[in-house]
């Protein structure tokens, strides 16, 4: 039986990420951890209509007959909580930061708030870059070294102790995309700020 | 091996020797330093028939691959022996100067082993140690002794015990640069035990960098994101770490007369807004620490360091005692004595239920703030009741025939915050493996001060995930050894940063929170062989089935038994919280296996 507070979480974030945009009515997934069991959305479940019957409970190391009814990226969040300290993850589709990684191998934000807070984004890209175990390794390797990760033309995944934190790297992600588009159509010398901002892309 | 030192003293007391070898490059790599090389070493060095007060047992301080590097509180040190009071493994760790003096000495590690037949003290240079006569200072409470060993804060650093230690209280702290603590367990007996007064270092060496300008980028967005948190920027400079007696009180965690109550009706009184105040004189800090929490108070009869929130809370609160002059006078007391303050005040409270409920016949009531001096010199003498104050709470309780009244989980007892209102730091206290402690991670930041996020404080499901989260990442910190204030403000992504460019080891986020959780399923293996079961993870009856009976916690209990079997089976241990071979050998900590079978 899943905590009816545990449901308001997932509600109301699934909520915020599709009236901010950043899913298609059915896209993106969010899940937490519990042990050695994770909690995840419904395969074909809406997120910003979430239900109690919309969230799966499985196991991360063992199948069982949950697993028939999760989200496809099931794979890739049973192997993030596998090989990271992760108890949240958010996968979304943003849209900016997805046009964004189409040409760029990573995201470095020019914006006060996700320069404290992300440093940068790497992109990272696999042929079937959907549900394979390669494209699911490759994501959690690359998120124990950062907490929000960008698959290639597909969407975000970030890690946090809570949905709540997860939610903040991804939107923090999006923000930064759409003021470095905004930037690029001013068009306008960039007169920098920051201190030691030629070591973010190191970070 | 650049970070560490690379070299560990071994000094036996009874043959008045020493050597030094180098220190296990893979253990180094495993354990980093401080708490988890600690638990390591003590594993092999202190078995289960070791009393720990006798010769064989052993003090093994350590420092980490980041002290003394200059980054953000990177001044930290550790001790690791096995408990008087608890029985179990014991680390505790301590700020000031002493640690980074330390490492520059040249050092990841002294061992103390032994028992020198007359008071000695110990001189430790880069060249070497020399073990020293100690007679005219045995006696002498801690400044004094601090002063005359030639405290100079960036030259040369002293540590020692005071009467409280000599006596062999098991609530004895060891104390370091005059006023700073290795407060719990009673490492000041272990000390007392070996009669070993003092250790003095000077040190000259500063640490190797690896990649020292990826490692200024770390000072630098280290600094900035401590600056942009009100919390380390703002609240712990202004008010120090009793700028949670308030909040804790707001919401019905706050325990109030040996947690017969959450909420205290003069906590105002005693908070950090009225410490700053009435006695605040400055602030000071501990090297390399950007933050600054240190209050130096003074009333009309002292002037010194602190006191902490915990120390406030434990004469004040828990002694339902509302006098601020009189919990600063305790405090200084308890340092020049070198006691824990928290075990001092929460076992003076137990004294006080005892008393009111009939059980002991003292003068001690709650409130009675005029006694509070004399007991603490009691206490440091082992004179009158004082001689049983000073073995702590559950030995006090138990003697007087309501064990139940002792606020303690495996003996130690619990600092300030109660888990009726917090459901997370009750699963915390009950599986800490030191006993009830606030320092082996803490809800406090998920459950009241939403860091990074609030989350439900009266949540059950779910609790254990982010419970052994922060028991994992606290076991890291304290083996890097940095402060948990840092943490406060940047996450330890920045840490496993900081470790890999000072060591170029490359160690992920995740890399650094596998070393806690490795040092935390050791001291769980080694509390196992000591005989520690699932049954010594609880906590005191009140707590389970008192609900509280007034304020924002009204109607609630501690949840422990749901929350106990999901952390178990989360940790990867059985239901008798024995960890499984498979978690063991993820943990690279196989070959220990076969000792708890």
């Amino acid at each position: 039986m899943i905590d009816e507070r545990i449901f308001q979480q997932f509600s109301e974030i699934g909520r915020d990420l599709y009236e901010h945009q950043m899913i298609s009515s059915h896209g993106g997934n969010l899940s937490i951890r519990l042990g050695d069991r994770i909690i995840i959305k419904r395969r074909g479940a809406m997120l910003g209509r979430l239900r109690p019957h919309d969230l799966i409970e499985t196991g991360i190391d063992k199948n069982d007959s949950g697993v028939a009814l999760a989200s496809t990226e099931l794979l890739a969040h049973r192997t993030i909580y596998q090989q990271t300290p992760a108890l949240s993850i958010c996968h979304c589709h943003p849209r900016t930061a997805i046009a964004l990684s189409l040409s760029r191998d990573e995201i470095v934000p020019i914006d006060n708030e996700a320069s404290y807070l992300l440093k940068k984004i790497p992109v990272i890209w696999e042929e079937f870059a959907s549900g394979t175990p390669e494209m699911a390794n490759k994501l959690a390797a690359a998120l124990q070294q950062y907490k929000i990760v960008f698959l290639r033309g597909h969407g975000s995944f970030a890690i946090g102790q809570t949905l709540d934190e997860a939610f903040f790297w991804s939107s923090t992600l999006e923000e930064a995309c759409e003021i470095i588009l905004k930037a690029k159509i001013i068009n306008e010398p960039f007169i920098e700020y920051r201190g030691m901002s030629n070591a973010y892309n190191k970070w | 091996m650049n970070g560490w030192a690379g070299k560990v003293l071994d000094i036996d007391l009874t043959a008045g020797t020493s050597r030094t070898y180098p220190l296990d490059e893979k253990l180094a790599h495993l354990f980093l330093g401080g708490r988890g090389l600690g638990a390591r070493m003590l594993w092999d060095e202190v078995g289960p028939s070791v009393d720990p007060l006798a010769p064989e047992n052993v003090l093994i301080f350590t420092n980490g691959p980041l002290t003394a590097t200059g980054y953000q509180t990177s001044n930290r040190f550790s001790v690791s022996t096995k408990s008087p009071l608890t029985g179990t493994v014991l680390d505790a760790n301590s700020g000031g100067f002493w640690g980074m003096q330390f490492k520059k000495a040249g050092y990841d590690a002294l061992i103390v082993r032994g028992k020198a037949e007359k008071p000695v003290y110990i001189e430790l240079k880069p060249d070497g140690a020399t073990i020293n006569d100690a007679a005219h200072l045995w006696g002498k409470r801690v400044r004094e002794t601090t002063q005359l060993l030639g405290q100079n804060n960036n030259k040369r650093n002293v540590l020692c015990i005071g009467p409280a230690g000599e006596n062999l209280s098991r609530i004895a702290a060891i104390m370091n640069d005059g006023e700073r603590a290795l407060a719990r367990g009673g490492p000041g007996a272990v000390m007392g035990s070996k009669h070993l007064k003092a250790i003095v270092v000077e040190g000259k060496q500063r640490p190797d960098i690896v990649d020292a300008e990826r490692f200024k980028f770390l000072l630098y967005e280290t600094r900035k994101m401590l600056k942009a948190s009100p919390l380390t920027s703002q609240a712990l400079p202004e008010f120090g770490t009793s700028v949670v007696m308030n909040l804790l009180n707001n919401i019905g965690a706050l325990p109030t007369r040996n947690y017969q109550a959450s909420v205290f009706d003069q906590a105002e009184a005693i908070s950090g807004e009225a410490l700053t105040d009435k006695y605040l004189v400055k602030n000071a800090s501990c090297w390399a620490c950007p933050i600054g929490c240190t209050r130096i108070s003074k009333t009309d009869k002292v002037e010194g360091e602190g006191p902490e929130f915990e120390t406030t809370w434990a004469f004040g609160a828990s002694c339902g005692i509302d006098d601020l002059a009189a919990i600063i006078e305790a405090n200084s007391i308890c340092n020049d004595l070198g006691f824990d303050t928290i075990s001092a005040g929460a076992t003076i409270a137990c004294a006080m239920e005892l008393t009111e409920k009939g059980q002991l016949d003292s003068d001690l009531r709650f409130g009675r703030a005029d006694l509070l001096a004399s007991t603490l010199e009691d206490m440091g003498q082992r004179r009158g009741l004082g001689a049983e104050l000073a073995d702590g709470s559950l030995r006090l309780a138990t003697r007087y025939g309501a064990p139940e009244l002792s606020m303690s989980v495996k003996s130690l007892e619990m600092p300030a915050y109660d888990p009726r209102g917090m459901q997370g730091q009750g699963l915390l206290y009950a599986t800490s493996n030191r006993g009830a402690c606030h320092m082996r991670g803490n809800m406090l930041g998920l459950e009241v001060l939403g860091l990074p996020k609030l989350i439900d404080r009266f949540q059950v499901q779910g609790k254990s995930g982010y419970v052994i989260l922060h028991q994992n990442t606290a076991a890291a910190i304290d083996s890097l050894v940095i402060c948990k204030f840092t943490n406060m403000g940047v996450s330890e992504e920045y840490f496993a940063r900081a470790l890999t460019s000072v060591t170029g080891v490359p160690y992920a986020t995740g890399d650094l929170i596998k070393v806690g959780e490795r040092t935390y399923n050791l001291e769980r293996l080694y509390n196992i062989r000591e005989g520690f079961t699932r049954a010594d993870d609880t906590l005191p009856p009140r707590l389970l089935n008192e609900a509280v009976a007034e304020g924002p916690s009204k109607g609630w209990v501690s949840k422990l038994e749901p929350m106990l079997n999901e952390y178990y089976r989360a940790r990867g241990w059985d239901q008798n919280g024995v960890p499984q071979a498979k978690k063991l050998a993820e943990l690279q900590l196989t070959d220990l296996v076969e000792a708890v079978r």
